[in-house]
């Protein structure tokens, strides 16, 4: 049974680090983005892919990717966000999300062309830790570290450097903000160039713990979603926390009944929270 | 104005009907049924999807729930019209459950609950081995002739349509109308937004269910991937937006580019399908956000 906790503790980690890049272009941007999980799906899809080349550790790839990641999040956000900038709330969350899964689609299929069908795995072996009678896998808790690291230091971004702050001051209000000289579209695309450094990271973490399917995007996209509504929309924290119960919900799910049940409850999870969470419901 | 769209869709509607009369067997057969069956799915969904601008990304949840009570029906021993009716009533009822849960949500929060539910029907009818066939599906033995099928499938269309057009002639349609500009407004003077939400909602789920049943009566056999499909979602909600003419007319020209579009990409592009779907909605969804009054102001 603990051993259960702790690989839901290792599996909510990752959604957290998702979850945490999908807050992020929600409360800057108000973007639901559901290319989010594809652009993990890349992050593991080109960490796979370095492999040939050079057998890069999971962190020196990360180190490595992030100018990679920040211009993929730069060029998406010329598609799925910025266009729709000057339309009504309502209008330009419904383009954002329909150009979004425009997005996720063509992506889909172009993992499939360039990877195929087979999971996307980068499993590396690395040292069990023996702890109180426990076998914690060593390389994923290097990879719960690192995911530690990478939301706090996020954390520390918006709160403590000048761009963080003008990302904030966006979020609260555009208006202001851009009287007190922020540019909104250089700051809106910065906010979509790190959530997309998050969701690649969150990818590369994955596919070194599980088997990725090149078509699993939308999935993930739809459990970080569930993450961000049931830990707040805009924060940080909240996310952080909901992944992790999210990551035990699947475990104890997988341990008790079958793969397929996992996703039902997971689902039903989610839409029972929609449906009856206030923050879903029009105010 | 309203007239040259009301001779255009009528048109479109009687080639439908007296193709669907002069071809039933062969290619050209399933052509014509998937053209009316696609048409069925993008006119119910333009219902909601136009009147209130909510994005579902499953609708074909009801389409799989009618084909599926269907299959089950007929599988019991059932013959056609009482297995129809049956599967009908039992599929109506479910979606009414899925509509009161659904209905409340705001936008972007609509689309994500309709996904989980998407994928938690495609799940639950995996799972249920015994009574769904489990991922192979189910099949059934021809209840009625293919040329009988494409007959009730562009009736059903036909219905699809005149209830399309008697709603925004109505007066829930002019409320939808006012909701869609101002929710809080429309509240305020008195229209009952809630309500009119699920009878959209309701409008729009009833007609994918029997489209269901029509699918698997021609077909003989579904599984949870083609039932509960999001691509089926996704072309309905494509046809429906892609014409930007309001009125049954949109969804209908919306049918048939992209029913067009999607036999040539599975002959010519086969394995590219979601990308070129893809590239289509991008595609709208810039269109939707270019400001084009504005770009005229510009160019003079």
């Amino acid at each position: 049974m603990i051993q259960v906790l702790i690989s839901g503790l290792f599996l909510g980690g990752v959604y957290a680090l998702l979850a945490v890049g999908l807050s992020l272009a929600f409360g800057i941007m108000g973007v639901l983005n559901l290319a989010h999980g594809s652009l993990a799906v890349l992050g593991a899809i080109l960490y796979k892919k370095s492999l040939v080349l050079y057998p890069f550790s999971p962190w020196t790839f990360c180190v490595l990717a992030t100018p990679v990641f920040l211009a993929i999040g730069c060029l998406l956000h010329l598609f799925i966000a910025a266009p729709f900038r000057n339309l009504p709330p309502p209008a330009g969350v419904v383009a954002s999300l329909i150009a979004s899964l425009g997005i996720a689609l063509i992506l889909e299929d172009l993992f499939v062309w360039w990877q195929g069908w087979e999971p996307i795995s980068t499993y590396i072996t690395f040292p069990t830790v023996h702890l109180l009678g426990l076998k914690i896998p060593g390389m994923r808790a290097v990879l719960l570290g690192m995911t530690a690291v990478a939301i706090s230091l996020c954390t520390l971004f918006m709160k403590k450097t000048d761009p963080g702050r003008s990302m904030r001051a966006l979020a609260q209000d555009p208006e202001t903000a851009s009287l007190y000289g922020i540019r909104p579209g250089f700051t809106a695309m910065s906010a979509m160039g790190l959530a997309t450094i998050l969701a690649g990271l969150a990818g590369v973490f994955y596919s070194v713990l599980y088997p990725l399917s090149p078509r699993e995007g939308l999935d993930l996209t739809l459990k970080a979603l569930f993450i961000v509504v049931a830990g707040g929309m805009g924060n940080l924290r909240g996310p952080a926390v909901a992944g992790l119960v999210l990551g035990f919900v699947e475990s104890f799910a997988g341990f008790l009944f079958t793969y397929t049940s996992t996703d039902i409850i997971v689902y039903s999870l989610l839409v029972s929270y929609l449906a009856f969470k206030r923050s879903g419901r029009r105010q | 104005m309203r007239s040259w769209k009301t001779t255009f869709s009528l048109a479109i509607l009687s080639a439908l009907t007296l193709s669907a009369a002069a071809f039933s067997e062969g290619y050209v057969g399933i052509f014509i049924f998937s053209l009316i069956i696609n048409g069925v799915m993008a006119v119910s969904y333009d219902i909601p999807g136009r009147s209130i601008d909510l994005i579902s990304l499953g609708h074909a949840v009801f389409f799989g729930l009618g084909a599926y009570f269907f299959g089950i029906a007929v599988s019991m021993g059932f013959s056609f019209f009482p297995a129809s009716i049956l599967s009908v009533l039992l599929s109506t009822a479910t979606a009414g459950m899925i509509v009161l849960l659904t209905a409340g949500l705001s936008h972007g929060y609509y689309s994500l609950a309709t996904l989980g539910i998407l994928i938690i029907f495609q799940r639950l009818f995996e799972t249920l081995e015994g009574v769904t066939g489990g991922s192979a599906g189910i099949y059934i033995p021809e209840p009625i002739s293919k040329f009988q099928c494409a007959l009730l499938a562009a009736l059903l269309l036909l219905a699809t349509a005149g209830c399309h057009a008697l709603f925004f002639r109505s007066r829930w349609g002019l409320y939808s109308k006012e909701a869609k500009a101002d929710e809080d407004a429309a509240e305020a003077i008195g229209i009952p937004t809630r309500k009119l939400k699920v009878l959209c909602l309701m409008a729009g789920a009833i007609f994918p269910c029997m489209a269901g049943v029509l699918y698997l009566a021609r077909n003989s056999h579904i599984n949870p991937t083609s039932g509960f499909s999001l691509t089926l979602s996704i072309t309905a909600l494509l046809a429906s937006r892609i014409v930007p003419i309001e009125g049954v007319l949109g969804p209908l020209s919306g049918v048939l580019l992209i029913t067009a579009a999607e036999e040539f990409i599975w002959t010519k592009f086969d394995g590219f399908n979601h990308a070129w779907f893809g590239l289509i909605l991008l595609g709208a969804a810039i269109c939707q956000g270019i400001d084009f009054r504005n770009l005229k102001k510009r160019i003079h």
